[in-house]
């Protein structure tokens, strides 16, 4: 199966919004709309991900992780009300990241990790939810427990706010 | 047909790349722990998607991977705001630098 003649142009146009996202997530003093942009980089993500052939992860990348950690995020940050000067050294920052943008993209194109890329076979929900109940329960039942826990977690902090 | 697909592979590529040093940049040269955090996740976002770019073979890996994987990153992020507004309310900074010199 092969990737429609209009892909490259749609990943191109999710690419360069996906990255200036990124960019005002770092760039952007207030941190509520840097938090803002962490959930549009991350809905962005999730469109990359479903162009490159995998709706039912783009989907719960969505619902779970911008819906529900990004927003936990947002939330808080503007109910701390977090402003002020910041310091940064932005020397090391380049070095760092230059520094990683060389090595990925060395290791990528010296060994062609391009070519990886396939645009896969449709897996439909039915047969993902299957196969992950009867060979991966256990898994699914990990992934409860954590949120549960996560739950847990935000309920106690909320309260120790309100007692305080 | 297979260009499309190599060239698919190296856009997904290069913005995994660019998103990934994008997140590097903020969390080094940042001392806010909050946008330390944000920078992470941005880094999370560009590796997830060069991870699912070279796992697109085998299509029903990739979906139980990236299931456990989300619900991992989700409960560490909500873990980590916890820990930092402790820690915002306890020494009334949100400073990786006085994080360092307070005795945590």
């Amino acid at each position: 199966m092969f990737a429609p003649i209009e892909m490259p142009l749609f990943v191109g146009v999710m690419a360069v919004a996906a990255a200036i996202a990124a960019y005002y997530v770092i760039k952007l003093k207030d941190m509520i709309y840097a938090s803002i942009s962490l959930a549009l980089l991350g809905s962005l993500t999730a469109a990359l991900i479903a162009l490159a052939g995998f709706p039912i992860v783009a989907a719960y990348l969505v619902l779970v992780y911008v819906g529900a950690a990004v927003m936990f995020l947002i939330i808080t940050i503007s109910m701390l009300g977090l402003r002020g000067s910041e310091e940064r050294d932005t020397f090391r920052g380049i070095i760092a990241a230059a520094a990683v943008f060389t090595l990925v993209i060395a290791i990528a194109f010296s060994s062609k990790l391009y070519n990886f890329y396939v645009l896969p076979y449709s897996v439909s929900a039915q047969q993902a939810a299957s196969r992950l109940l009867s060979r991966y329960l256990l898994v699914l039942a990990l992934i409860f427990v954590g949120q549960a826990t996560t739950i847990v977690e935000a309920i106690s902090i909320a309260r120790r706010g309100g007692r305080s | 047909m297979i260009i499309v697909d190599q060239l698919t592979g190296v856009l997904l590529v290069l913005v995994s790349a660019i998103i990934m040093s994008i997140g590097v940049y903020g969390f080094t040269a940042s001392r806010n722990l909050f946008r330390q955090l944000l920078s992470i996740e941005v880094l999370f976002n560009g590796v997830f998607l060069l991870v699912i770019t070279l796992l697109s073979a085998s299509p029903l890996v990739t979906v139980y991977y990236s299931i456990v994987v989300i619900s991992v990153v989700s409960v560490e992020a909500i873990v980590v705001t916890a820990i930092l507004v402790a820690f915002l309310r306890a020494y009334r900074t949100h400073s990786s630098t006085d994080l360092e010199e307070s005795e945590v």
